[in-house]
């Protein structure tokens, strides 16, 4: 006989049903439409791949490699034409609201061709993703229509994400460590506003973008407590771009260096903070605010690059593959030998699991998420199908209420369990780790068998190895996520655990 | 490398190759890494030339070392934990010479030596990361009266835009394929542009598109396979020894980065799982530099199963060092991606070592082929 409850006290025992069976649980929730939509967003790119990305990829590359301080605004104005900046911003801001879970399929097929254009578009969405994470609707209203019009008119405009700074890499993305960190950007407090001293840098994107979702610290002792999200576009005084990295690939997506000199942002560009959460009356301490803000923001991206190490798993998978079917070896075609033909299996299978932890770490945002409002079945359909033009109408006024951000930071900042946070961020950090440690691998294995062939840039395998590497170190070191996988998945097993105090 | 144990005049080698690597390779690394897109080192090419990196195989008599192959590890070795493009034209020349050696034609070496002082005279090209024996040869000989004509593409020629000859394996009549050295100032050779390649980008390579080029047949015909897997033999420690020469630089300056960056309010070499990174990396160097070690001396010492040392120290070092400079990127963090720290140029040096000699898998088998064959894979006799 069942005890009553027994069965889901048992369920509850490590490792809980719910953290481990992402998909089964989100099939009953999860609107149908989804399905179709990822199947057209991986039609789109490989549409794209087919007329654009794979022959400009190689002498975008080629083009940096000479000069590295070329600007691609080519590539930015061919993507703004393909309509791939606003996809993914939803239409109650003007976008074409795709759902999210859309975004790592796409993201993967372009990686499979070209990750240093999977970037310079993608990481538009992770500059939109801390702005979204605010909750901030009227910013998030403006900066997206900003968005739209420029694709209308042709004059891209960008978002990027500035977070990383010289000293502080890994100690920005968890507040255990930020609390103990040298971050030197600050957001000092003034009549009216703040300004702002102090550089950030590897800001993907920083030169092309119009709009820079700045992450800065209101006291330098005690970062952890006084993190701040402001919205800095170009051309506002003690505001400029520095350098530009030379990086060993994804060359064709700039890293940017931003610095601030006296850089005043008057209050209405205030799209976080710890005193507007007090006034709200939000329930997180602002240490816990600032932790859930990175993790809404992670959480929604460590998958996307788990894609990028998907796709590129796959694209040195390919290459490999088109190797062994034209070259001949001992007299017989390479892909007939048993040896080639359990490596092509072994390369293969590495893109298959890392592309089933991307999905499965993507079901989990969906569900416990940021943006899991949007699948919310009434609301998904509502918003998938009503017209653009009488949301267009309705909604900026809306929108441009306090009130709308109160509400929605009521449902989904103080709505959001630390249970869940904890499920959505530590299965975004397996599925990077574990997607870009394959893509990685893919790449050296593909080398190794394509000998000579592989070292040169006019097959394109040694582009996937430079390209791919990258994968492992940004949106978190591996090591870092490792930690925070630990500390998300693991330590609920070991109550006793202390992470990053070592 | 350990120098325990080691001859005055290795040591004397390496306290040189040393210097000359700390003097020579360190500055200007990044830019003359930016070839084809920027001059090629040609400067530090002759002087490295002068000071007889070049020569170490030739016979003692010529200015070659006693201990030849041990003298080039440590010269690769130490070239290589700076900078292995010019660690890659010095692997380059010696396999050149080798093959020559082994094809009864020391002649010719002699007289490209003797051709001229200038570097371009000198030094002959060779396709070094390729086993012709691998996949088909699209270059093809034809006897012509007493000479022969080649026709066809010969594929990453590395210093073929450099050298006055380049030393060929083409296809000719009957079985097997041949060695021809090739005036590369003859008509009917047409040279590609530098190609662009993942690492090594100051050791240049291009392609070479012949018809009907006159070429001197090198050894017998019909005889290159034997050659050049003899040349295998002697030259894979050699690669191995600049794989390790890049571990050793990668994880030197991993060390020196941990101690200085700062995370979560402490030196990153104070984090544990730093520590087990950086432990991996100099276990995995250590293991490399006793391999090779131990092979080179096999070598020169002619031990039994040399041979079959001096491959395994190949395959296993190369593997190594791609996952060593792996780490060393990994360490840094951002900045070891970005050029200014010399760790992204070590990964792709070391992923584009791995591929000398010919692709790695064919290696592997070949390795094994010999021992299911009968050779002693272990132990060194006498």
């Amino acid at each position: 006989m069942w005890r009553k409850g027994e069965s889901s006290e048992l369920l509850r025992e490590f490792p809980d049903f719910t953290d481990t069976m992402h998909s089964l649980t989100a099939l009953e929730r999860m609107p149908i439409g989804v399905v179709e939509e990822c199947r057209q967003a991986v039609a789109m790119a490989r549409r794209f791949n087919r007329a654009v990305a794979h022959s400009y990829s190689l002498d975008l590359d080629r083009k940096m490699q000479e000069d590295p301080t070329h600007l691609p605004w080519e590539l930015v104005e061919e993507a703004n034409r393909w309509g791939f900046f606003t996809m993914w911003i939803p239409k109650l801001f003007g976008g074409k609201g795709w759902s999210l879970t859309s975004i790592s399929p796409f993201v993967e097929e372009l990686a499979s061709e070209c990750l240093a254009i999977t970037n310079l578009i993608g990481v538009h969405y992770f500059g939109y993703s801390i702005l979204a994470a605010t909750w901030n609707i009227r910013l998030i209203d403006l900066i997206s229509r900003e968005v739209v019009e420029g694709e209308r008119n042709g004059k891209p405009c960008l978002v990027s994400g500035a977070v990383t700074e010289p000293e502080a890499g890994t100690d920005a993305e968890e507040v255990e460590l930020l609390a103990r960190a040298k971050v030197r950007c600050q957001a000092r407090r003034v009549e009216g506003g703040y300004v702002v001293n102090g550089r950030k840098i590897f800001i993907s994107n920083g030169h092309l973008s119009t709009w820079h979702i700045l992450v800065a610290y209101e006291d330098l002792e005690h970062p952890d407590e006084t993190m701040i999200a402001l919205a800095v576009k170009n051309g506002i005084p003690g505001f400029s771009f520095g350098r530009m990295e030379k990086k060993m690939g994804q060359k064709g997506c700039p890293a940017s260096e931003l610095v601030f000199e006296d850089c005043f942002i008057p209050d209405e560009y205030v799209l976080v903070s710890a005193s507007q959460a007090r006034d709200m009356g939000m329930r997180r301490s602002p240490r816990e605010a600032g932790m859930q803000l990175i993790d809404f923001v992670v959480s929604a991206t460590r998958p996307g690059v788990g894609a990028m190490g998907a796709g590129v798993a796959r694209g040195a998978f390919e290459l490999a593959l088109q190797f062994a079917r034209e070259t001949e070896v001992e007299g017989r075609l390479l892909v007939n030998h048993e040896w080639a033909q359990c490596l092509l299996a072994e390369m293969y299978k590495n893109a298959a699991l890392a592309r089933l932890s991307y999905m499965e770490a993507n079901y989990s945002n969906s569900m416990y998420g940021m943006a899991r409002l949007l699948g919310f079945k009434p609301l998904y359909y509502y918003h998938r199908y009503a017209p653009n033009r009488v949301m267009d109408r309705l909604m900026p006024a809306v929108n441009a209420k306090e009130a709308v951000t109160k509400v929605f930071r009521k449902l989904v900042m103080d709505g959001q369990s630390d249970e869940e946070a904890r499920r959505a961020s530590g299965w975004a950090s397996l599925a990077k780790v574990a997607g870009t440690d394959l893509g990685v691998r893919n790449c050296q294995l593909a080398l190794e068998l394509m000998g000579q062939a592989g070292l040169r840039h006019d097959r394109r395998a040694e582009k996937c190895l430079r390209d791919a590497k990258l994968l492992q170190i940004y949106e978190g070191t591996n090591q870092l996520n490792r930690l925070n996988l630990f500390k998300c998945l693991v330590s609920p097993a070991a109550p006793e655990a202390r992470v990053f105090e070592d | 490398m350990a120098l325990l144990g080691l001859s005055e005049e290795l040591r004397l080698l390496d306290d040189m190759a040393r210097d000359f690597a700390l003097k020579e390779l360190v500055e200007g690394r990044e830019e003359r890494d930016r070839y084809p897109f920027a001059p090629l080192f040609e400067e530090v090419l002759s002087k490295a030339f002068e000071v007889g990196f070049f020569t170490i195989l030739s016979p003692e008599e010529s200015g070659g070392a006693t201990e030849p192959v041990q003298a080039l590890c440590l010269v690769l070795e130490e070239v290589c934990r700076e900078d292995a493009s010019l660690g890659g034209a010095i692997f380059t020349v010696a396999l050149t010479q080798e093959l020559l050696r082994l094809a009864g034609a020391e002649e010719i070496w002699k007289k490209i030596c003797a051709g001229g002082a200038s570097l371009r005279e000198t030094l002959p090209a060779f396709p070094s990361f390729h086993n012709p024996s691998d996949t088909t040869l699209s270059l093809e000989a034809r006897r012509d009266g007493g000479a022969y004509r080649l026709s066809g593409k010969a594929e990453y020629v590395v210093l073929g835009n450099l050298a006055g000859k380049a030393l060929l394996p083409a296809r000719s009549a009957g079985e097997g394929w041949s060695l021809f050295l090739v005036d590369l100032g003859s008509s009917g050779v047409l040279a590609g542009e530098p190609v662009l390649s993942l690492g090594l980008h100051a050791c240049p390579a291009v392609d070479l598109h012949l018809d009907e080029a006159p070429g001197e047949l090198v050894g017998e015909e019909g005889k290159g396979e034997g050659y050049f897997e003899a040349a295998v033999d002697r030259l894979s420690v050699a690669a191995a020894a600049a794989s390790c020469g890049v571990m050793k630089g990668s994880f030197e300056t991993a060390l020196d980065y941990a101690r200085q960056r700062m995370q979560g309010g402490r030196e990153i070499v104070n984090w544990s799982e730093v520590r087990m990174i950086l432990s991996s990396m100099a276990v995995r160097t250590k293991a490399a530099e006793m391999m090779v070690r131990e092979a080179a001396e096999a070598a020169d010492s002619r031990r039994a199963g040399w041979e079959l040392a001096s491959r395994a120290a190949a395959l296993q070092v190369q593997e190594a060092a791609a996952e060593v400079a792996c780490d060393g990127i990994q360490l840094l963090g951002g900045n070891g991606y970005m050029q200014d720290y010399g760790q992204e140029k070590r990964f792709r040096d070391a992923k584009q070592l791995q591929a000398l000699l010919g692709m790695a898998p064919l290696r592997k088998l070949r390795f094994i082929r010999r021992v299911v064959d009968g050779e002693k894979p272990w132990v060194f006799r006498g």
